[in-house]
């Protein structure tokens, strides 16, 4: 796995993906929908896969001994490093939100440790449509990400509003930190729950798709 | 133990039926495996390291069946399909810096040395390389990790004449240092040339596994001035085609010697025209 991973840093990875996660400094934007920044992340993905697919990466990887199932473990595995990369990027610019300017935010969530379990989920939700969809058939990574997206913007759409609407997420979630850490850690923690399940759920639909297939 | 062995491959498409491909690669063996476009040449060899899912037929490389020893035979096996394709805009010494680390027998003096036997330089990319040095390049990292069994898919199409030769007397020279080499062509005269043995397929079907000149050696050529009226004469051509001089066609050894034709020694390329119109 460690090989396939250092093919995907050293072949696959398009320059986006660093890139995008320096838009963690995005958190400092004092008024903004911050599920944007995740959302990079997604595309940064899909820029990936794009790119391997221009790259005939598929082609060359069925070359190389290994199974067709790690191939997609270590898709994944790229997935997942980038975004606790992106999450763990984001973390010191929400502290130096915090300090800087300690307003709500009035554009949707402030970023807090509720939004972090939130945007975990968020990323589960794209994991889950995207490469479920993507490994069935990898040539149409333009259909998967549209797919993937419609989820993501109603996920989103559904998260922020809920921040204005429902009253646990406007006074309890949606409050800069401290206050209510015991809520927003559990939130937190489910976001986190959540990711690991759909994320694992769509690596094994992915494997069972992809190892199926006639390439 | 033969490094490949084939039985019963069958894969069904909606318009197209791989049916029951069976053959056998020997070891230190050239074969030639000839067909047509689109008779079942790739989808074959897909079939042969599961990029394609057979429904029915075996598989085994080095007495092992393919599935389950996925990982053991690809690192005794080069498969290279086409020129390379991939990572157009990475270095060559990219490329290889990650092919090298998945294999167990990776030869790095022997690289080097295919490197420099093929004049390519590792400083550029593929899309800088011209179609006969990007086959070359593949060669040389399946050659690299000292694989006992290169299975080629159509590795001299698009190369001009002076490439040609040159990749298949490197094929000759591997074959006598105990390589086997199967290769899916339709530039029969490379064959004549290389191939020990040759299947043939037509249609999806294996047609003929034999060795190189006994498949021509079947037939003879024989050109006539106008269609024959003459029944038996009528019933012995094989697969007649007009030809600016009148019309040629293949007749049976035997046949020809019973009829007394006009005729000369057919070889691989008008063995296969006239197969495959009389089809």
């Amino acid at each position: 796995m460690k090989k396939l991973l250092y093919k995907e840093i050293r072949l696959g990875m398009h320059p986006t993906n660093p890139l995008f996660l320096g838009l963690s400094a995005m958190l400092l934007i004092p008024n903004y929908p911050y599920y944007v920044i995740f959302f990079y992340t997604t595309l940064a993905l899909f820029f990936t896969c794009l790119s391997a697919r221009e790259n005939h990466d598929m082609e060359y990887s069925m070359l190389l001994p290994v199974d067709k199932a790690d191939l997609v473990k270590s898709r994944f595995l790229y997935a997942v490093l980038l975004e606790m990369a992106q999450v763990l990027c984001a973390i010191p610019f929400a502290l130096l939100r915090r300090k800087l300017n300690p307003d709500p935010n009035l554009a949707g969530m402030d970023a807090n440790v509720a939004l972090f379990g939130l945007s975990l989920l968020m990323l589960g939700v794209f994991n889950w449509v995207f490469f479920s969809r993507y490994y069935a058939d990898p040539q149409k990574v333009g259909k998967s990400f549209c797919l993937a997206c419609v989820a993501v913007f109603c996920y989103v759409l559904l998260a922020e509003s809920a921040a204005f609407a429902v009253p646990f997420f406007r006074n309890v979630l949606d409050t800069p930190d401290p206050t209510h850490m015991g809520a927003k850690l559990a939130v937190l923690a489910a976001g986190a729950a959540l990711y690991a399940l759909l994320t694992l759920w769509a690596l094994r639909r992915s494997i069972r798709r992809f190892t199926a297939l006639d390439l | 133990m033969n490094p490949l062995e084939v039985s019963g491959l069958t894969k069904k498409y909606p318009s197209f039926l791989l049916d029951d491909v069976s053959f056998q690669v020997r070891p230190g063996e050239i074969m030639g495996f000839i067909g047509r476009n689109g008779a079942g040449k790739t989808t074959t060899l897909k079939c042969l390291t599961d990029m394609v899912h057979p429904d029915k037929g075996e598989v085994c490389f080095f007495g092992m069946p393919f599935s389950g020893n996925q990982r053991a035979v690809k690192q005794r096996i080069g498969f290279v399909s086409g020129a390379v394709d991939f990572y157009m805009r990475k270095k060559l010494s990219a490329i290889t810096d990650v092919t090298r680390r998945f294999y167990e027998n990776w030869d790095e003096a022997a690289y080097r040395r295919w490197m420099e036997r093929f004049s390519l330089d590792e400083r550029k990319t593929p899309a800088a390389l011209s179609q006969g040095m990007k086959i070359k390049y593949c060669l040389a990292l399946a050659l690299s990790h000292r694989a006992e069994l290169l299975i080629l898919d159509e590795p001299t199409s698009g190369l001009d004449p002076v490439s040609r030769s040159d990749l298949l007397e490197n094929f000759l020279m591997l074959a006598k240092e105990g390589v086997s080499i199967l290769f899916s062509t339709h530039i029969t005269s490379d064959l004549e040339r290389c191939a020990h043995r040759i299947a043939y397929i037509r249609s999806g079907r294996i047609q003929a596994v034999c060795k190189t000149e006994e498949f021509a050696g079947e037939y003879r050529l024989v050109s006539l001035p106008e269609t024959p009226q003459d029944g038996p004469v009528k019933a012995a051509l094989i697969g007649p085609r007009l030809e600016k001089t009148g019309l040629s066609a293949l007749v049976r050894r035997e046949d020809a010697q019973r009829l007394g034709l006009p005729c000369v020694p057919c070889d691989l390329e008008n063995a296969m025209i006239h197969l495959e119109k009389e089809a």
